[in-house]
């Protein structure tokens, strides 16, 4: 067996487990955590197109879950238009959003471009808290949208159980998984990762990374608007104060820098160790030991960034490389 | 890795253990408690905390449920942290893994409307002690039961208190500033407040949203100022409530009345960091220290001996949730989720330990809200043993000795 | 007419109060190229520490100053010296680290929650000071005692940071190194030990921020969080790493916070605040003080 079959016999064996683990975990209170690890896995892998990619750090991702998840249940809940329908026009009304946003900010650097995506975000929540309506639309202000859990059934992207949740965003996920991959490999990745670590240059060299970081960026608010969407389904309430948060835009950003930003397996890394350390430690701390589950979560940041300041991804592929190459050898060597 | 070896691991044996242990003694009642024990809202979540804990704890020793073979309340607590997605995540655990048999919760509205939704899914009794917001019976669940009066009554009483007043004093009050958190339940009152004022003929003279995240409320206060209102209505969180209070002293704001909503104006550090800036205000509450029933005072007593603050009207309903929890069980002598839902809808609770409330009875009507909530006036003032908040309505239940003052003098 | 007067002056006081808030953010980000997003932290830290020297003391407010400045300063001296260090030296090559700002995240949560731990979440004040309630009342104007303090601190500490770095040879040692780490380094001078230096002052100015709200504004848990974003807008509004930007960009904010309510509700005038913050960066993205080697 070579080096490539053994990838792909554990990529392999990787989604059979991820796609048969539901019939290990009954346990839907693990299904709801898993369900949440591949969700954020999934919003850092679309902020990755641009955050990992494009060399610049977005902080307001959450404007754009937002944007998917009030289009969508918007249109559900005045028009009985299917979410499935929604989260596509979630995902165009993103897009378009993204561009705006993008045209202008994508000419400031490091931490200039962060603090616009914060206020982007943040400009965006205060406007949906201070709106009823717009126009028919209802919006309902600070109060947030609840969907009545009525008609349950794949049309109306409502289920009693977990596990079609489950299924949703894993497929989501390794779409996004596939669609990275391929970018990365393309014309529009070199770009983008040319345009990221030496922009000067790669003008220089007559690649238009502007209109690069604005493809991402597009791509990446409509991937992230459909999250929003799935989310709305999956809580069934959505309001302004928690999916248009700052904590929301951090914790992506967290994710991808712990895992390895720029890479497709490190936001999969990064929410497999984080989300975990914060399910874990506020169920086991939050009814003794208030904020503790915070404490630890601002260590495990704090750790992990003196260790492995380039994300987990780098070593745990060294190790794995390691692995294979002992594997490989013993096997040609017998 | 280590960080994963060594905080994953124990933490999924330990849940391993713990599951096994509480299937292994099912005879206890296990009850899920989903509440803001960190984040914007902890210090109310924290009182819930204490004050169950201390019904719990008189419950026990008083022999647990007897038609249970002696059952002891077991409480699980999980932090919401006000975010609902939070919430709805430990509404799963705790059905699911703790196989808790009743949940109770969350304070913030926001917080309780998906995770009752949640309970209804599974069929478990979820029992509300405060979240005002109408919506919350509202919404046709079978599994909810409310112990608060909902928002629709404490704007109601808000402005009858207000007639009562001016018939009382012969004080006429015309106009009205409305101001208040930018929230679910700001809003909410805000909404009846506008339709009561119609109603009773004042004129609104202001209506103004202000975020509780504000650091200087100066501007408010100016606008209140300016818009010279007779009676101002508010509805705050803790820092706000303070910083407002503080404020309006500040710029020594002519007011015939403030008639607050509870919340911030009721939190235990509030008095301690307004002082005298507090006199006179008005605050509507479910429950005072000074509410004329049996075991009232004790209960205080011992709550303050242990937790250093007296009770509020929200631990006072989270305390009584725990006694209308023990009546249900020994009635519906089972842990069957129906069995103990209707129970609680069968409820008519109207004395016993626990029962320090100022209404008669606690009943629920058919959406699960509480029928007979009731919600009393307190007026912050000194009758010589340092500022008090002291209970003047209903007039039945005004302190003996007590005369309220209004309008405001001008200090 | 006359209301607008008021408001404005309560908004330049209130305004360069958040300036002073903010300063530290500026000289951090001045130096060590990143935002420290642990600020609102460190404010409630001299916050606590502030609120206790005056409460166990019975100190004048101010008078805390004397130990909250120097307290905070060895503080942020000590937390970058250990925690962020590490980083700095493991990053060598990049100008931006964005690592750091994951750390001083991290920083920030421990900070918060930690002190949850030990006060719990009361809220607490020093209703008893005697600045406590102060109005200065100039026919039917108020003017805010405790504010007006506020804001001749916040002056008087943007002059006396601006002095340090211009005449002394820390100060300058500092501004070379901010300007070009590679040539100031060649010097002699030891840049991490500079960037010590400047995350204390940072602290340090937190400090003396903390001390000038403590007389009116409560103290608890996750107070820093509401003064945290406002810092980010301040700095970037007045130019990233400008000590003087810092206090216009406070007293722009204030102002429109103050001036803003007259005429929406006080709900819009964020919006406001968020929307002339985007403005200015498409127009100046260095800042209406910062330089154009910063962006």
């Amino acid at each position: 067996m070579n080096y490539k079959n053994i990838n792909k016999v554990a990529l392999v064996a990787i989604l059979l487990i991820a796609f048969g683990l539901p019939l290990v975990i009954r346990s839907a209170t693990y299904l709801h955590i898993l369900v949440l690890l591949f969700f954020y896995a999934y919003l850092t892998t679309s902020w990755n197109l641009v955050g990992g990619f494009a060399g610049v750090l977005p902080l307001g991702h959450a404007a754009f879950v937002g944007i998917g998840a009030y289009t969508s249940t918007i249109l559900f809940l005045q028009y009985g238009i299917s979410p499935w329908i929604g989260m596509l026009v979630g995902g165009v009304l993103a897009t378009i959003a993204g561009i705006l946003i993008g045209l202008p900010t994508f000419k400031m650097r490091g931490a200039y471009f962060a603090l616009a995506t914060i206020a982007f975000a943040e400009g965006f929540r205060v406007i949906v808290e201070n709106i009823d309506y717009i126009g028919p639309f209802k919006i309902n202000g600070p109060r947030g949208l609840q969907i009545p859990p009525l008609d349950i059934g794949l049309a109306n992207f409502m289920f009693a159980s977990k596990e079609p949740y489950y299924y949703i965003i894993l497929i989501m996920l390794v779409a996004v998984v596939v669609l990275t991959y391929v970018i990365s490999r393309s014309k529009l990745g070199y770009y983008l990762n040319a345009g990221g670590e030496e922009p000067e240059a790669a003008m220089a060299l007559g690649v238009n990374v502007a209109r690069a970081k604005l493809i991402a960026m597009a791509m990446s608010s409509f991937l992230t608007a459909m999250a929003g969407t799935f989310y709305a389904q999956f809580t069934l309430y959505i309001h302004p104060k928690s999916i248009i948060s700052l904590d929301l835009s951090f914790e992506i950003a967290f994710i991808a820098l712990i895992g390895g930003r720029g890479s497709i397996a490190g936001p999969i890394l990064g929410a497999l160790l984080l989300r975990p350390v914060g399910d874990f430690s506020r169920i086991y701390f939050g009814d003794t030991l208030p904020g503790m589950h915070l404490i630890i979560f601002g260590l495990v940041l704090i750790l992990v960034m003196h260790y492995q300041p380039r994300g987990l991804q780098e070593p745990l592929t060294r190790l794995y490389n390691n692995l294979i190459r002992r594997i490989t050898h013993n096997t040609t060597g017998r | 890795m280590q960080i994963l070896r060594r905080i994953v691991v124990p933490a999924l044996a330990i849940s391993l253990i713990a599951g096994s242990y509480a299937t292994g003694h099912a005879e206890n009642v296990k009850i899920g408690n989903i509440i803001p024990l960190s984040g914007p809202s902890a210090t109310l979540g924290q009182q819930g905390k204490a004050a169950r804990e201390m019904a719990v704890e008189e419950i026990n020793a008083a022999g647990g449920i007897k038609s249970l073979g002696g059952a002891k309340f077991e409480l699980v607590f999980a932090d919401s942290e006000s975010k609902p997605e939070k919430g709805v995540a430990e509404a799963e655990r705790l059905i699911n893994t703790e196989k808790v048999n009743v949940l109770t919760g969350c304070w913030n509205s926001a917080v309780t409307y998906p995770t009752t939704a949640v309970a209804e899914r599974y069929g478990i009794p979820f029992v509300v002690p405060v979240s005002v917001s109408d919506k919350i019976t509202d919404q046709g669940f079978k599994t909810v039961f409310r112990i608060a009066a909902k928002d629709s009554w404490w704007t109601r009483d808000q402005f009858a208190f207000l007639k009562d007043m001016e018939k009382e004093f012969g004080t006429k009050v015309e106009r009205l500033a409305f101001v208040y958190e930018n929230g679910d339940w700001g809003k909410g009152f805000a909404g009846q407040w506008k339709k009561l004022a119609e109603a009773g003929g004042y004129k609104v003279v202001l209506d103004e949203p202000y975020p509780s995240t504000a650091t200087d409320l100066s501007p408010v206060v100016q606008k209140i100022r300016r818009a010279k209102p007779d009676v101002l209505l508010l509805v705050s969180n803790a820092a706000d409530a303070i910083l407002l209070t503080n404020t309006l002293a500040d710029y020594k704001v002519k007011l015939k009345a403030i008639i607050a909503s509870g919340g911030g104006h009721a939190d235990p550090s509030f008095l301690k960091t307004t002082g005298k800036n507090a006199q006179y205000l008005f605050d509507i509450v479910e429950w005072e220290t000074d509410v004329n029933k049996p075991g009232a005072k004790e209960a205080n007593d011992k709550y303050k001996a242990k937790y250093g603050q007296n009770l509020t009207g929200e631990a006072v309903d989270a305390y009584v949730a725990m006694y209308v929890l023990k009546d249900a069980l020994e009635r519906a002598a089972s842990l069957d989720p129906e069995k103990i839902r209707e129970a609680l809808a069968a409820t008519n609770l109207s004395s016993g330990p626990g029962m320090i409330v100022g209404y008669d009875s606690v009943k629920f009507d058919k959406t699960g809200q509480n029928e007979n909530a009731s919600l009393v006036m307190v007026q912050v003032n000194d009758t010589g043993k340092g500022l008090e908040r002291i209970t003047i309505w209903p007039k039945s239940a005004r302190r003996a000795g007590y005369t309220p003052v209004f309008p405001m003098p001008n200090k | 007419m006359y209301y607008i007067i008021e408001d404005t002056i309560n908004g330049i006081l209130m305004g360069s109060i958040y300036g002073l808030t903010a300063m530290g953010l500026t000289i951090i980000f001045g130096v060590l190229k990143v935002v420290n997003f642990a600020h609102g932290s460190m404010l409630m830290v001299g916050m606590y520490l502030a609120y206790w020297a005056v409460t166990l003391s019975g100190m004048h407010p101010y008078l805390a100053i004397v130990l909250v400045a120097p307290a905070m300063f060895l503080f942020g001296y000590t937390l970058q010296n250990f925690v962020i260090k590490p980083i700095f030296i493991a990053e060598k090559n990049v100008r931006e680290p964005l690592t750091v700002i994951i750390v001083t995240t991290g920083i920030w949560y421990i900070l918060d929650n930690l002190t949850l731990l030990i006060f719990g979440p009361q809220y607490r004040s020093l209703a008893d000071n005697p600045l406590n309630g102060q109005m200065l009342e100039i026919g039917e104007m108020f003017i805010s005692v405790p504010k007006l303090y506020g804001c001749i601190t916040a002056v008087i500490t943007a002059l006396g940071v601006y002095w340090f770095f211009q005449k002394t040879d820390m100060g300058r040692a500092i501004r070379a190194t901010s300007m070009d780490r590679e040539a100031a380094s060649l010097m002699g001078i030891n840049q991490y030990k500079i960037y010590n230096v400047a995350f204390g002052i940072g602290a340090a100015t937190a400090g003396i921020a903390a001390v000038t709200l403590v007389p009116f504004y409560n103290v608890f848990p996750t107070v820093g969080v509401l003064f945290d974003i406002k810092g980010f807008i301040i700095v970037v509004l007045g130019g990233l790493g400008s000590i003087g930007g810092a206090l216009a960009g406070g007293i722009i904010i204030g102002i429109i916070e103050s001036v803003g309510p007259q005429f929406m509700t006080a709900t819009w005038t964020e919006a406001i605040v968020y929307g002339l913050f985007l403005v200015v960066l498409f127009v100046k993205p260095s800042g209406l003080f910062g330089q154009k080697h910063d962006w």
